[in-house]
């Protein structure tokens, strides 16, 4: 079904590309070029992508480095700036020279929005962005992961704290110092 | 059914634009049609409720809200910066430009002066956001009208952005990066370099993109003279965005209503030519979006060159430790790709705001739909819907 418009001028055409030919065989010289060409998709789950360490995946609590348990102070900054209220805690003393640590620590991860403001606010660098994102869940119950599941060792998750050493918490530490110089 | 004794050939009678002609001479019993809410073409969960005359469409209404999601009202309980992410969500192709709205409004209210390098960052990771919403564009409205390849390529292409954004700031649709006074990130090292390679080697691939649609003949004849939106309308209709360039109005809020660095950088302000298409029409649409790549290409160009290097620069330095706003309100707005995102903030004074309202471009340029799709065949009311480029995340919100 065709509109007629006079007032538009019509492509021109030089005869070679009138007789049509050559031209589907350029299209068919292109589309045989593509098949030596690098491919750019590959064949997940098979061949598993690797995310980069600035990846925000499933937020993760970082075990202490001599296993006695988690970094986590339970201060609750997390919790409180988290926008979806995926995290909840109880607050409890210990004997370790942190003090206080959750008795239980819960994101639920179907609110989860994978934000990093709870990493970022984090003054313990207890709870990190993970590199894992094929999370599913059979039931909603097993999507709300308790202390258990989130806890990993410091070495699983250690691209992602050098990342935050290097780019985020050293710089801002040299800022702030230049600024507390600077009356 | 009675037979029909038409006086000229059905061809020539159906492309009358007002479809009165064809009222008179082949009434049928006009039926109602949902197109939608699964519908691939409606680009999301949009429902349009199409009333036809055989294949004529005497009248569509599109019916929203299958995504809505509150954002207006979780707002009003959320702090500033923890608005930020949902902002990602309203269009969740352009994330970037939604957060740089929302940011500019806070900014606009709290009197707060970012760093003139942070303003380049943005201005760079906009346009980068602001290709690869054009390519997602162009390469779904190929699809919608029956041409996969370009699809691919515009995929292929976009790729590259998601993971040169991905690197920035670890995630490839919902960044959060833009925040009040500042971003989440500064450049890694080598960032810059990286998107002077990128645009190195897109710019003969926005060739090809441009032409494998805007020379094929299939494509022109689906969308040349279809879905004609004259200027006085869309003016009245309040679009913004490509969908008003394309009726030929120059307007372009990074020109005329400029914001952060933009009025020290050259760019043109696309509109279409009267001897490539029907100035309001599909076509029209499709060509500004094809053509502002080149545009953001050449913006991207020149922040590269005139973004200061900073020692040690620390990208949240300016960043308030609380966005507490004085009492006011507030209109920001800042041009997406699908036209001008506005939110309204009143402010009590507190850290949440007491309301937030978003003014998005899309919903106002969808309900231009039952005007275009107004005696037009029901094949074409997919070219339409495709051309206005919606994205339905927005649009409820
Ligand atoms: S990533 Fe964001 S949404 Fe998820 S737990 Fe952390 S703060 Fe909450
Ligand atoms: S912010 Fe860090 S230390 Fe505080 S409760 Fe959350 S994880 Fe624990």
């Amino acid at each position: 079904m065709q509109t007629k418009n006079p007032d538009i001028k019509k492509t021109k055409f030089t005869l070679l590309e009138k007789i049509y030919l050559p031209e589907i065989l350029k299209g068919l010289w292109y589309t045989f070029k593509q098949m030596f060409a690098p491919n750019f998709t590959f064949r997940y789950p098979d061949v598993r992508w690797n995310p980069i360490a600035a990846f925000r995946g499933r937020p993760v609590l970082v075990e202490r480095d001599d296993k006695a348990g988690e970094r986590c102070v339970a201060c609750g900054l997390c919790a409180r700036v988290c926008p979806p209220m995926a995290i909840s805690m109880q607050a409890v003393e210990t004997e370790l020279e942190q003090e206080r640590h959750p008795l239980t620590f819960e994101i639920n991860m179907l609110r989860c929005i994978y934000c990093g403001y709870c990493e970022e606010v984090c003054p313990e660098e207890a709870i990190v962005m993970s590199k894992e994102y094929d999370i599913t869940y059979f039931s909603r119950e097993s999507a709300i992961m308790d202390k258990q599941k989130l806890l990993v060792p410091a070495e699983s998750v250690k691209d992602r704290l050098d990342f935050l050493r290097k780019f985020k918490n050293d710089i801002r530490k040299e800022s702030d110092q230049v600024a507390n110089v600077q009356p | 059914m009675p037979e029909l004794i038409l006086e000229k050939p059905l061809a020539e009678l159906l492309p009358v634009p007002s479809g009165a002609l064809v009222e008179k001479q082949l009434k049928t019993e006009e039926m109602v049609l949902n197109m939608g809410p699964q519908h691939p073409s409606t680009h999301g969960v949009l429902r349009v409720e199409l009333l036809t005359d055989g294949e004529v469409v005497s009248k569509a209404t599109p019916y929203l809200g299958y995504l809505h999601r509150c954002f207006e009202k979780h707002a009003e309980a959320l702090d500033y910066p923890m608005i930020i992410p949902y902002t990602d969500r309203m269009d969740y192709i352009a994330s970037m430009n939604n957060d740089l709205a929302f940011c500019l409004a806070v900014e606009k209210l709290m009197k707060l002066e970012v760093p003139r390098r942070t303003e380049f960052m943005r201005v760079i990771v906009v346009e980068l956001n602001r290709i690869a919403s054009h390519l997602v564009a162009i390469g779904t409205y190929g699809l919608d009208i029956g041409a996969f390849t370009p699809l691919l390529f515009t995929f292929r292409d976009r790729e590259h952005i998601l993971s040169l954004l991905e690197w920035l700031c670890g995630a490839r649709m919902l960044y959060n990066y833009i925040w009040v006074g500042g971003t989440s990130h500064d450049f890694p090292p080598k960032f810059k370099e990286r998107v002077g390679e990128f645009v190195r080697y897109f710019k003969p691939k926005a060739d090809e993109i441009y032409r494998l649609l805007t020379n094929n003949e299939i494509f022109i004849q689906r969308t040349r003279g279809i879905g004609v939106l004259p200027a006085d309308v869309a003016i009245n209709y309040g679009c913004s965005g490509p969908m008003l360039r394309g009726s030929g109005v120059k307007w372009d809020l990074r020109r005329d209503d400029p914001y952060s660095v933009y009025p020290e950088l050259e760019f043109d302000v696309v509109v279409p030519t009267a001897d490539e298409c029907v100035i309001g029409d599909c076509l029209a649409r499709h060509i500004v979006r094809a053509k502002e790549i080149y545009e953001s290409l050449k913006i991207i160009e020149q922040c590269l060159d005139k973004m200061p290097e900073v020692e040690n620069f620390d990208p949240q330095a300016a960043v308030p430790k609380r966005v507490k706003p004085p009492k006011g309100d507030v209109y920001g707005r800042a041009e997406n790709p699908r036209g001008e995102l506005g939110f309204y903030i009143i402010s009590e004074g507190n850290t949440k705001p007491f309301r937030v309202k978003a003014r998005s471009s899309c919903f106002v340029n969808l309900s231009t739909l039952p005007e275009l799709a107004k005696g037009q065949l029901i094949s074409d009311v997919v070219a339409i819907i495709g051309s206005i480029d919606i994205v339905l995340g927005e649009i409820d919100r």
